[in-house]
Protein backbone atom coordinates (compact mmCIF):
# COMPACT_ATOMS: atom_id res chain seq x y z
CA UNK A 1 0.00 0.00 0.00
CA UNK A 2 2.75 2.36 1.14
CA UNK A 3 6.21 1.76 -0.31
CA UNK A 4 9.64 3.76 0.45
CA UNK A 5 12.01 2.98 -1.59
CA UNK A 6 15.71 4.60 -0.46
CA UNK A 7 13.86 8.09 0.16
CA UNK A 8 16.08 11.02 1.40
CA UNK A 9 14.42 14.52 1.94
CA UNK A 10 16.66 18.02 1.97
CA UNK A 11 14.57 21.35 2.27
CA UNK A 12 16.51 24.17 0.47
CA UNK A 13 19.28 25.36 2.90
CA UNK A 14 18.99 22.58 5.69
CA UNK A 15 20.32 19.56 6.72
CA UNK A 16 19.26 16.15 5.09
CA UNK A 17 16.06 15.52 7.13
CA UNK A 18 15.51 12.15 5.85
CA UNK A 19 18.43 9.57 4.86
CA UNK A 20 17.76 6.69 2.85
CA UNK A 21 14.54 5.22 4.34
CA UNK A 22 12.65 2.44 3.09
CA UNK A 23 9.96 0.65 4.51
CA UNK A 24 6.67 -0.38 3.63
CA UNK A 25 3.35 -0.14 4.83
CA UNK A 26 0.61 -2.96 4.44
CA UNK A 27 -3.61 -2.37 4.50
CA UNK A 28 -4.95 -2.30 7.84
CA UNK A 29 -1.53 -2.22 9.79
CA UNK A 30 -1.28 0.31 12.85
CA UNK A 31 2.08 2.01 12.42
CA UNK A 32 4.26 4.11 15.02
CA UNK A 33 6.64 6.11 13.48
CA UNK A 34 8.77 7.25 16.34
CA UNK A 35 11.58 9.44 17.48
CA UNK A 36 13.23 12.64 18.82
CA UNK A 37 11.78 15.93 18.25
CA UNK A 38 13.52 16.52 14.59
CA UNK A 39 13.98 13.14 14.07
CA UNK A 40 11.79 13.59 10.70
CA UNK A 41 8.95 11.81 11.53
CA UNK A 42 6.65 15.09 10.20
CA UNK A 43 8.78 14.83 7.15
CA UNK A 44 7.55 11.45 6.61
CA UNK A 45 4.27 11.62 7.32
CA UNK A 46 4.36 14.70 4.50
CA UNK A 47 5.56 12.46 2.29
CA UNK A 48 3.19 10.25 2.73
CA UNK A 49 0.47 12.64 2.24
CA UNK A 50 2.36 14.08 -0.74
CA UNK A 51 2.65 17.81 0.83
CA UNK A 52 6.26 17.24 0.20
CA UNK A 53 7.71 15.20 -2.52
CA UNK A 54 11.26 13.48 -1.59
CA UNK A 55 14.96 14.86 -3.11
CA UNK A 56 15.07 11.26 -4.27
CA UNK A 57 14.14 7.89 -3.92
CA UNK A 58 10.53 6.64 -4.35
CA UNK A 59 7.20 7.23 -2.89
CA UNK A 60 4.40 4.59 -3.61
CA UNK A 61 1.21 5.49 -2.72
CA UNK A 62 -1.39 2.30 -3.61
CA UNK A 63 0.97 1.82 -6.99
CA UNK A 64 1.38 5.57 -7.84
CA UNK A 65 4.69 7.01 -7.96
CA UNK A 66 4.19 10.19 -6.15
CA UNK A 67 7.55 12.36 -7.93
CA UNK A 68 5.84 11.43 -11.12
CA UNK A 69 2.16 12.43 -10.60
CA UNK A 70 1.06 15.68 -12.13
CA UNK A 71 0.47 18.46 -9.84
CA UNK A 72 -2.94 18.20 -10.66
CA UNK A 73 -3.49 14.20 -9.61
CA UNK A 74 -2.07 14.67 -5.69
CA UNK A 75 -5.18 16.86 -4.55
CA UNK A 76 -6.92 12.86 -5.33
CA UNK A 77 -4.33 10.92 -4.04
CA UNK A 78 -4.78 13.16 -1.04
CA UNK A 79 -8.13 12.18 -0.61
CA UNK A 80 -7.05 8.64 0.14
CA UNK A 81 -5.81 9.59 3.31
CA UNK A 82 -7.55 11.37 7.16
CA UNK A 83 -4.96 13.32 8.15
CA UNK A 84 -4.89 14.27 11.64
CA UNK A 85 -2.37 17.18 13.34
CA UNK A 86 -1.13 17.97 16.57
CA UNK A 87 -2.39 21.11 16.62
CA UNK A 88 -6.02 19.86 15.10
CA UNK A 89 -5.89 22.47 12.18
CA UNK A 90 -9.48 23.32 12.78
CA UNK A 91 -11.70 26.10 11.36
CA UNK A 92 -12.19 28.30 14.69
CA UNK A 93 -15.08 30.17 12.89
CA UNK A 94 -17.19 27.51 11.79
CA UNK A 95 -19.09 24.90 14.37
CA UNK A 96 -18.73 21.69 14.59
CA UNK A 97 -20.63 20.73 12.07
CA UNK A 98 -18.90 22.87 9.24
CA UNK A 99 -15.81 21.64 10.43
CA UNK A 100 -16.63 17.88 9.51
CA UNK A 101 -18.17 18.40 6.69
CA UNK A 102 -15.31 19.99 4.71
CA UNK A 103 -13.61 16.93 3.01
CA UNK A 104 -17.56 16.06 2.04
CA UNK A 105 -17.52 19.62 0.21
CA UNK A 106 -14.36 18.82 -1.39
CA UNK A 107 -15.45 15.49 -2.61
CA UNK A 108 -18.34 16.94 -3.99
CA UNK A 109 -21.10 14.71 -1.53
CA UNK A 110 -24.59 16.01 -1.72
CA UNK A 111 -26.31 18.39 1.27
CA UNK A 112 -28.29 16.16 2.58
CA UNK A 113 -25.96 12.79 2.46
CA UNK A 114 -22.89 14.54 3.99
CA UNK A 115 -24.97 15.87 6.27
CA UNK A 116 -25.91 11.75 7.58
CA UNK A 117 -22.25 11.31 7.15
CA UNK A 118 -21.04 14.18 9.42
CA UNK A 119 -23.47 12.94 12.21
CA UNK A 120 -22.24 9.65 11.85
CA UNK A 121 -18.81 10.87 12.24
CA UNK A 122 -19.20 12.87 15.30
CA UNK A 123 -20.97 10.11 16.72
CA UNK A 124 -18.25 7.92 16.68
CA UNK A 125 -15.82 10.84 18.16
CA UNK A 126 -18.71 10.87 20.88
CA UNK A 127 -19.54 14.75 19.67
CA UNK A 128 -23.24 14.25 18.26
CA UNK A 129 -24.34 16.59 20.77
CA UNK A 130 -22.44 19.43 19.64
CA UNK A 131 -22.26 19.77 16.43
CA UNK A 132 -23.70 23.27 16.78
CA UNK A 133 -20.74 23.80 19.11
CA UNK A 134 -17.93 26.59 18.31
CA UNK A 135 -14.30 24.29 18.54
CA UNK A 136 -12.79 27.54 20.70
CA UNK A 137 -15.55 25.87 23.30
CA UNK A 138 -14.41 22.59 23.31
CA UNK A 139 -11.04 21.09 25.54
CA UNK A 140 -8.10 19.81 24.12
CA UNK A 141 -9.42 16.31 23.92
CA UNK A 142 -12.73 17.48 22.27
CA UNK A 143 -10.91 19.41 19.43
CA UNK A 144 -8.59 16.40 18.60
CA UNK A 145 -11.72 14.02 18.62
CA UNK A 146 -12.83 16.64 16.14
CA UNK A 147 -10.03 16.88 14.09
CA UNK A 148 -10.53 12.41 14.27
CA UNK A 149 -14.10 13.06 13.00
CA UNK A 150 -13.57 15.26 10.24
CA UNK A 151 -10.54 13.12 9.44
CA UNK A 152 -12.22 9.85 9.31
CA UNK A 153 -15.59 11.79 7.76
CA UNK A 154 -14.52 10.71 3.40
CA UNK A 155 -13.98 7.28 4.97
CA UNK A 156 -10.32 7.01 3.90
CA UNK A 157 -8.75 3.70 4.16
CA UNK A 158 -5.39 5.62 5.38
CA UNK A 159 -5.21 7.71 8.46
CA UNK A 160 -2.23 9.77 9.18
CA UNK A 161 -1.66 11.32 12.54
CA UNK A 162 1.17 13.50 13.46
CA UNK A 163 1.58 13.34 17.28
CA UNK A 164 -1.87 13.84 18.14
CA UNK A 165 -1.58 12.73 21.52
CA UNK A 166 1.23 15.38 21.74
CA UNK A 167 -0.80 18.34 23.58
CA UNK A 168 -3.17 16.43 25.68
CA UNK A 169 -2.75 15.09 29.44
CA UNK A 170 -2.81 10.92 29.73
CA UNK A 171 -6.94 10.60 29.79
CA UNK A 172 -7.68 12.85 26.82
CA UNK A 173 -4.45 10.63 25.08
CA UNK A 174 -5.56 7.59 26.20
CA UNK A 175 -8.83 8.76 24.56
CA UNK A 176 -7.88 9.60 21.60
CA UNK A 177 -5.25 6.64 21.12
CA UNK A 178 -8.71 4.27 21.64
CA UNK A 179 -10.51 5.85 19.00
CA UNK A 180 -7.33 5.23 16.90
CA UNK A 181 -7.55 1.58 17.81
CA UNK A 182 -11.08 1.21 17.26
CA UNK A 183 -10.78 2.35 13.60
CA UNK A 184 -7.86 0.17 12.85
CA UNK A 185 -9.75 -2.91 13.80
CA UNK A 186 -11.99 -2.27 11.30
CA UNK A 187 -9.34 -2.49 8.84
CA UNK A 188 -8.31 1.39 8.25
CA UNK A 189 -4.49 1.92 7.87
CA UNK A 190 -3.51 4.23 10.94
CA UNK A 191 0.29 5.63 10.69
CA UNK A 192 0.99 7.88 13.95
CA UNK A 193 4.19 9.94 14.83
CA UNK A 194 5.10 10.39 18.46
CA UNK A 195 7.83 11.45 20.29
CA UNK A 196 5.95 9.65 23.75
CA UNK A 197 6.19 5.93 24.15
CA UNK A 198 3.48 6.57 26.93
CA UNK A 199 0.13 5.04 25.41
CA UNK A 200 1.75 3.20 22.41
CA UNK A 201 0.73 -0.33 21.91
CA UNK A 202 3.66 -1.71 20.59
CA UNK A 203 2.76 -5.35 21.59
CA UNK A 204 0.50 -5.63 18.92
CA UNK A 205 2.08 -2.58 16.78
CA UNK A 206 4.52 -2.08 14.32
CA UNK A 207 7.28 0.91 15.29
CA UNK A 208 9.28 3.12 12.70
CA UNK A 209 11.86 4.85 14.35
CA UNK A 210 13.87 7.40 13.13
CA UNK A 211 16.83 8.73 14.48
CA UNK A 212 18.20 11.50 13.30
CA UNK A 213 16.62 11.04 10.06
CA UNK A 214 17.72 7.53 9.44
CA UNK A 215 15.25 4.09 10.70
CA UNK A 216 16.98 2.48 13.43
CA UNK A 217 16.06 -0.17 15.22
CA UNK A 218 12.96 0.33 17.32
CA UNK A 219 13.55 1.13 21.13
CA UNK A 220 10.32 -0.56 22.28
CA UNK A 221 10.67 -3.92 20.92
CA UNK A 222 11.77 -6.03 18.51
CA UNK A 223 9.06 -5.79 16.11
CA UNK A 224 10.21 -3.84 13.42
CA UNK A 225 11.19 -6.44 10.74
CA UNK A 226 10.86 -4.45 7.80
CA UNK A 227 13.31 -1.60 9.08
CA UNK A 228 15.68 -0.39 6.28
CA UNK A 229 14.89 -3.08 3.83
CA UNK A 230 13.88 -2.83 0.47
CA UNK A 231 10.25 -2.89 -0.73
CA UNK A 232 11.65 -5.75 -3.18
CA UNK A 233 13.34 -7.27 -0.32
CA UNK A 234 10.31 -7.53 1.89
CA UNK A 235 8.29 -8.81 -0.71
CA UNK A 236 10.57 -11.59 -1.70
CA UNK A 237 11.55 -12.68 2.29
CA UNK B 1 -21.67 15.74 -12.79
CA UNK B 2 -23.46 15.59 -9.72
CA UNK B 3 -20.24 16.72 -8.00
CA UNK B 4 -19.34 19.45 -10.79
CA UNK B 5 -22.72 20.61 -9.93
CA UNK B 6 -22.67 20.27 -6.09
CA UNK B 7 -19.03 22.05 -5.90
CA UNK B 8 -20.87 24.90 -7.87
CA UNK B 9 -23.99 25.16 -5.88
CA UNK B 10 -21.64 24.94 -2.52
CA UNK B 11 -19.31 27.59 -3.69
CA UNK B 12 -22.93 29.89 -4.22
CA UNK B 13 -24.51 29.39 -1.01
CA UNK B 14 -21.28 29.65 0.65
CA UNK B 15 -20.31 33.10 -1.05
CA UNK B 16 -23.98 33.83 -0.43
CA UNK B 17 -24.56 33.47 3.34
CA UNK B 18 -20.43 35.13 3.43
CA UNK B 19 -22.29 38.25 1.76
CA UNK B 20 -25.27 37.99 3.89
CA UNK B 21 -22.54 38.16 6.89
CA UNK B 22 -20.90 40.93 5.61
CA UNK B 23 -23.96 43.02 4.31
CA UNK B 24 -22.53 46.10 4.52
CA UNK B 25 -18.77 46.13 2.96
CA UNK B 26 -20.82 43.98 0.21
CA UNK B 27 -23.29 47.07 -0.39
CA UNK B 28 -20.40 49.28 -0.09
CA UNK B 29 -18.43 47.34 -2.52
CA UNK B 30 -21.67 46.91 -4.93
CA UNK B 31 -21.99 50.59 -4.88
CA UNK B 32 -18.67 51.49 -5.86
CA UNK B 33 -19.35 48.84 -8.86
CA UNK B 34 -22.74 50.83 -9.65
CA UNK B 35 -21.14 54.30 -9.64
CA UNK B 36 -17.89 53.25 -11.76
CA UNK B 37 -20.65 51.63 -14.79
CA UNK B 38 -23.30 54.66 -14.08
CA UNK B 39 -21.07 57.13 -14.61
CA UNK B 40 -19.81 56.43 -18.26
CA UNK B 41 -22.99 54.67 -19.26
CA UNK B 42 -24.70 58.26 -18.22
CA UNK B 43 -22.19 59.98 -20.43
CA UNK B 44 -22.71 57.09 -23.29
CA UNK B 45 -26.50 57.49 -22.99
CA UNK B 46 -25.54 61.55 -23.50
CA UNK B 47 -23.92 60.86 -25.86
CA UNK B 48 -26.35 58.52 -27.98
CA UNK B 49 -29.23 60.67 -27.00
CA UNK B 50 -27.73 64.03 -28.75
CA UNK B 51 -26.91 61.37 -31.35
CA UNK B 52 -30.90 60.87 -32.33
CA UNK B 53 -31.58 64.31 -32.03
CA UNK B 54 -28.52 64.64 -35.07
CA UNK B 55 -30.36 62.56 -37.20
CA UNK B 56 -33.34 63.28 -36.82
CA UNK B 57 -32.26 67.13 -37.85
CA UNK B 58 -29.92 65.82 -40.30
CA UNK B 59 -33.52 64.62 -42.40
CA UNK B 60 -33.93 68.21 -42.03
CA UNK B 61 -30.87 69.92 -43.58
CA UNK B 62 -31.59 71.87 -46.71
CA UNK B 63 -30.16 73.97 -48.65
CA UNK B 64 -31.60 77.45 -49.22
CA UNK B 65 -30.95 78.92 -52.54
CA UNK B 66 -31.01 82.95 -52.60
CA UNK B 67 -31.64 84.51 -56.04
CA UNK B 68 -29.95 87.46 -57.44
CA UNK B 69 -32.40 90.73 -56.52
CA UNK B 70 -32.86 91.66 -60.56
CA UNK B 71 -33.89 88.57 -61.30
CA UNK B 72 -37.43 88.03 -63.59
CA UNK B 73 -39.78 85.77 -63.50
CA UNK B 74 -38.54 83.96 -66.77
CA UNK B 75 -35.13 83.62 -64.95
CA UNK B 76 -37.40 82.01 -62.26
CA UNK B 77 -38.91 79.47 -63.89
CA UNK B 78 -35.70 78.65 -65.87
CA UNK B 79 -34.12 77.80 -62.32
CA UNK B 80 -36.97 75.37 -61.49
CA UNK B 81 -36.65 73.51 -64.48
CA UNK B 82 -33.19 73.19 -63.55
CA UNK B 83 -34.36 71.69 -60.18
CA UNK B 84 -36.88 69.68 -61.43
CA UNK B 85 -34.96 67.91 -63.38
CA UNK B 86 -31.84 67.34 -60.99
CA UNK B 87 -31.94 63.83 -59.32
CA UNK B 88 -30.41 64.78 -56.40
CA UNK B 89 -33.14 66.81 -55.24
CA UNK B 90 -35.95 65.12 -53.11
CA UNK B 91 -38.32 68.04 -52.91
CA UNK B 92 -37.96 72.22 -53.35
CA UNK B 93 -40.17 75.31 -52.68
CA UNK B 94 -40.21 78.76 -53.70
CA UNK B 95 -40.52 81.48 -51.48
CA UNK B 96 -41.02 84.46 -53.21
CA UNK B 97 -39.36 87.92 -51.88
CA UNK B 98 -42.88 89.10 -51.72
CA UNK B 99 -43.64 86.31 -49.65
CA UNK B 100 -41.02 86.26 -47.63
CA UNK B 101 -41.21 90.12 -47.32
CA UNK B 102 -44.92 89.15 -45.60
CA UNK B 103 -43.72 86.66 -43.33
CA UNK B 104 -40.98 89.08 -41.88
CA UNK B 105 -43.37 91.85 -41.57
CA UNK B 106 -46.23 89.53 -39.37
CA UNK B 107 -43.27 87.94 -37.48
CA UNK B 108 -41.86 91.60 -36.37
CA UNK B 109 -44.83 92.17 -35.11
CA UNK B 110 -44.03 89.79 -31.86
CA UNK B 111 -41.06 92.02 -31.40
CA UNK B 112 -41.08 95.82 -31.60
CA UNK B 113 -37.16 96.29 -32.01
CA UNK B 114 -37.38 94.10 -35.36
CA UNK B 115 -40.95 96.06 -36.33
CA UNK B 116 -39.29 99.39 -35.92
CA UNK B 117 -36.23 98.73 -37.91
CA UNK B 118 -38.22 97.02 -41.04
CA UNK B 119 -40.60 100.57 -41.30
CA UNK B 120 -37.20 101.98 -41.56
CA UNK B 121 -36.21 99.90 -44.39
CA UNK B 122 -38.83 101.74 -46.43
CA UNK B 123 -38.95 98.72 -49.37
CA UNK B 124 -38.40 95.30 -49.41
CA UNK B 125 -34.84 93.69 -49.09
CA UNK B 126 -35.64 90.00 -49.66
CA UNK B 127 -34.59 88.55 -52.85
CA UNK B 128 -36.43 85.23 -54.12
CA UNK B 129 -35.26 81.93 -52.45
CA UNK B 130 -35.94 78.64 -53.69
CA UNK B 131 -35.11 76.16 -50.15
CA UNK B 132 -34.34 72.51 -51.50
CA UNK B 133 -34.68 69.34 -49.74
CA UNK B 134 -31.90 67.07 -50.35
CA UNK B 135 -32.17 62.82 -50.87
CA UNK B 136 -29.20 62.41 -49.16
CA UNK B 137 -27.90 63.56 -45.87
CA UNK B 138 -24.33 62.84 -46.58
CA UNK B 139 -22.52 66.22 -45.68
CA UNK B 140 -20.10 65.05 -48.52
CA UNK B 141 -23.02 64.51 -51.38
CA UNK B 142 -24.48 68.01 -49.57
CA UNK B 143 -21.59 69.91 -50.09
CA UNK B 144 -21.17 68.56 -53.95
CA UNK B 145 -25.34 69.24 -54.77
CA UNK B 146 -24.52 73.26 -53.07
CA UNK B 147 -21.72 73.64 -55.53
CA UNK B 148 -23.87 72.49 -58.27
CA UNK B 149 -26.95 74.86 -57.45
CA UNK B 150 -24.64 77.81 -56.52
CA UNK B 151 -23.20 77.85 -60.33
CA UNK B 152 -26.45 78.12 -61.79
CA UNK B 153 -27.17 81.33 -63.75
CA UNK B 154 -29.21 84.22 -61.45
CA UNK B 155 -28.31 82.32 -58.52
CA UNK B 156 -26.91 84.43 -55.53
CA UNK B 157 -26.05 82.13 -52.98
CA UNK B 158 -26.33 78.28 -52.03
CA UNK B 159 -26.18 78.35 -48.29
CA UNK B 160 -26.07 74.77 -46.83
CA UNK B 161 -27.96 74.39 -43.30
CA UNK B 162 -25.97 71.54 -42.18
CA UNK B 163 -22.76 73.22 -40.81
CA UNK B 164 -23.57 72.60 -37.10
CA UNK B 165 -25.09 69.78 -37.41
CA UNK B 166 -21.80 68.81 -38.92
CA UNK B 167 -19.82 70.36 -35.67
CA UNK B 168 -22.00 68.67 -33.44
CA UNK B 169 -21.27 65.34 -35.57
CA UNK B 170 -17.65 65.80 -34.78
CA UNK B 171 -18.36 66.33 -31.04
CA UNK B 172 -20.33 63.39 -30.42
CA UNK B 173 -17.78 61.46 -32.42
CA UNK B 174 -14.95 63.06 -29.46
CA UNK B 175 -17.90 62.55 -27.13
CA UNK B 176 -17.77 58.54 -27.86
CA UNK B 177 -14.29 58.27 -27.90
CA UNK B 178 -14.14 59.70 -24.35
CA UNK B 179 -17.03 57.40 -23.29
CA UNK B 180 -14.51 54.37 -24.23
CA UNK B 181 -11.79 55.79 -22.34
CA UNK B 182 -13.74 56.90 -19.56
CA UNK B 183 -15.15 52.91 -19.29
CA UNK B 184 -11.49 51.61 -19.90
CA UNK B 185 -10.03 53.66 -16.84
CA UNK B 186 -13.19 52.51 -14.58
CA UNK B 187 -13.07 48.86 -15.91
CA UNK B 188 -9.10 49.02 -14.49
CA UNK B 189 -9.97 51.01 -11.54
CA UNK B 190 -12.77 47.70 -10.93
CA UNK B 191 -10.52 45.21 -11.90
CA UNK B 192 -8.34 47.01 -9.17
CA UNK B 193 -10.66 47.10 -6.39
CA UNK B 194 -12.63 43.61 -6.81
CA UNK B 195 -8.85 42.29 -6.89
CA UNK B 196 -7.61 43.48 -3.76
CA UNK B 197 -11.61 42.95 -1.94
CA UNK B 198 -11.36 39.06 -3.11
CA UNK B 199 -7.12 39.36 -2.45
CA UNK B 200 -8.29 40.36 1.54
CA UNK B 201 -11.21 37.41 1.52
CA UNK B 202 -8.32 35.40 0.17
CA UNK B 203 -6.27 36.45 3.11
CA UNK B 204 -8.52 36.34 5.78
CA UNK B 205 -9.63 32.53 4.77
CA UNK B 206 -6.47 31.35 4.51
CA UNK B 207 -6.40 28.66 7.34
CA UNK B 208 -9.21 27.22 5.26
CA UNK B 209 -7.78 27.20 2.38
CA UNK B 210 -4.78 25.86 3.59
CA UNK B 211 -7.03 22.56 5.75
CA UNK B 212 -8.80 22.22 2.10
CA UNK B 213 -5.19 21.99 0.43
CA UNK B 214 -4.29 19.38 3.02
CA UNK B 215 -7.55 17.35 2.53
CA UNK B 216 -7.51 16.98 -1.19
CA UNK B 217 -9.16 20.31 -2.47
CA UNK B 218 -8.07 21.21 -5.94
CA UNK B 219 -7.34 24.59 -7.19
CA UNK B 220 -10.32 25.06 -9.09
CA UNK B 221 -12.56 24.20 -5.29
CA UNK B 222 -10.39 26.69 -3.75
CA UNK B 223 -10.59 29.07 -7.01
CA UNK B 224 -14.43 28.53 -7.48
CA UNK B 225 -16.25 30.77 -3.87
CA UNK B 226 -13.76 33.78 -4.59
CA UNK B 227 -14.49 33.62 -8.70
CA UNK B 228 -18.52 33.61 -7.86
CA UNK B 229 -17.92 36.12 -5.28
CA UNK B 230 -16.53 38.40 -7.98
CA UNK B 231 -19.46 37.36 -10.37
CA UNK B 232 -21.96 38.11 -7.82
CA UNK B 233 -20.05 41.72 -7.01
CA UNK B 234 -20.54 42.48 -10.41
CA UNK B 235 -23.93 41.14 -11.05
CA UNK B 236 -25.19 43.19 -8.08
CA UNK B 237 -23.12 46.41 -8.73
CA UNK B 238 -24.70 46.17 -12.48
CA UNK B 239 -27.96 45.82 -11.13
CA UNK B 240 -27.55 48.71 -8.64
CA UNK B 241 -26.18 50.33 -11.58
CA UNK B 242 -28.97 49.93 -13.67
CA UNK B 243 -31.28 50.94 -10.73
CA UNK B 244 -29.40 54.40 -10.31
CA UNK B 245 -29.25 55.05 -14.08
CA UNK B 246 -32.79 54.53 -14.72
CA UNK B 247 -33.96 57.05 -11.64
CA UNK B 248 -31.16 59.70 -12.78
CA UNK B 249 -32.99 59.57 -16.23
CA UNK B 250 -36.33 59.66 -14.99
CA UNK B 251 -35.27 63.04 -12.74
CA UNK B 252 -34.03 64.61 -15.99
CA UNK B 253 -36.84 63.54 -18.50
CA UNK B 254 -39.20 65.61 -17.45
CA UNK B 255 -36.97 68.59 -17.91
CA UNK B 256 -35.84 67.57 -21.71
CA UNK B 257 -39.37 66.85 -22.38
CA UNK B 258 -40.46 70.61 -21.40
CA UNK B 259 -37.49 71.66 -23.69
CA UNK B 260 -38.77 69.67 -26.62
CA UNK B 261 -42.01 70.63 -26.21
CA UNK B 262 -40.79 74.22 -26.58
CA UNK B 263 -38.79 73.07 -29.63
CA UNK B 264 -42.44 71.49 -30.73
CA UNK B 265 -40.94 68.28 -30.83
CA UNK B 266 -41.69 65.40 -28.30
CA UNK B 267 -38.11 63.97 -27.88
CA UNK B 268 -37.53 62.57 -24.48
CA UNK B 269 -35.02 60.21 -22.80
CA UNK B 270 -34.63 56.69 -23.86
CA UNK B 271 -35.27 54.90 -20.13
CA UNK B 272 -35.87 51.41 -21.50
CA UNK B 273 -32.29 51.04 -23.27
CA UNK B 274 -32.14 47.16 -23.34
CA UNK B 275 -28.79 46.58 -24.76
CA UNK B 276 -27.48 49.38 -22.63
CA UNK B 277 -28.66 47.39 -19.46
CA UNK B 278 -27.18 44.18 -20.82
CA UNK B 279 -24.14 45.52 -21.45
CA UNK B 280 -23.61 46.88 -17.81
CA UNK B 281 -24.19 43.69 -16.41
CA UNK B 282 -22.23 41.61 -18.92
CA UNK B 283 -19.34 44.02 -18.65
CA UNK B 284 -19.55 44.42 -14.49
CA UNK B 285 -19.97 40.70 -14.13
CA UNK B 286 -16.73 40.19 -16.70
CA UNK B 287 -14.74 42.89 -14.64
CA UNK B 288 -15.68 40.76 -11.62
CA UNK B 289 -14.97 37.49 -13.07
CA UNK B 290 -11.64 39.46 -14.35
CA UNK B 291 -10.67 40.63 -11.38
CA UNK B 292 -10.93 37.95 -8.81
CA UNK B 293 -9.32 35.18 -11.26
CA UNK B 294 -6.21 37.62 -11.33
CA UNK B 295 -6.30 37.74 -7.13
CA UNK B 296 -7.17 34.42 -6.65
CA UNK B 297 -4.60 32.85 -9.01
CA UNK B 298 -1.95 35.02 -7.75
CA UNK B 299 -2.55 34.90 -4.16
CA UNK B 300 -3.14 30.89 -3.85
CA UNK B 301 0.18 30.80 -5.62
CA UNK B 302 1.45 32.35 -2.56
CA UNK B 303 -0.07 30.14 -0.26
CA UNK B 304 2.30 27.31 1.11
CA UNK B 305 0.48 24.09 3.02
CA UNK B 306 2.62 22.22 5.77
Amino acid sequence: MIQFDQVSKRYPGSDQILKNVSFSINAGEFVYVTGHSGAGKSTLLKLIAATELPTSGTVLIAHQNVSKLKPSAIPFLRRRFGLIFQDHKLLYDRNCFENVILPLRINGVSEPEAAKRVRAALDKVGLLNKEKVMPITLSGGEQQRLAIARAVVSRPSILLADEPTGNLDASYAAEIMAIFQAFNQVGVTVIMSTHDALGMSVDQNRVLHLDHGQLTENPFMQKTLNLNTPPTEKLSS
Amino acid sequence: MSTWLNHHLQSIKLVLSRMHANLLSTFLICLVIAVAMCLPSLFYLGVDNLSKLTNHMKGETEISLFLKLDVTSDDIGKIDSILAKNIAISQYHLVTKDEAWQQLQAKSKENQNISSAIEQLGKNPLPDAFFIQAKSTDPETLETLRNTLQSIPGVEQAVLNADWAKRLATLLSIGKKLVFFITALLAIMLLVIIGNTVRMQILSQKDEIQVSYLIGATNSFIRMPFLYAGVLYGLFGGLLSILMIAGIIQTFNYSVMEISRLYSSDFSLNMLNIDLYFTIIGLAVTIGWLGSYLAVTRAIRAIKIS
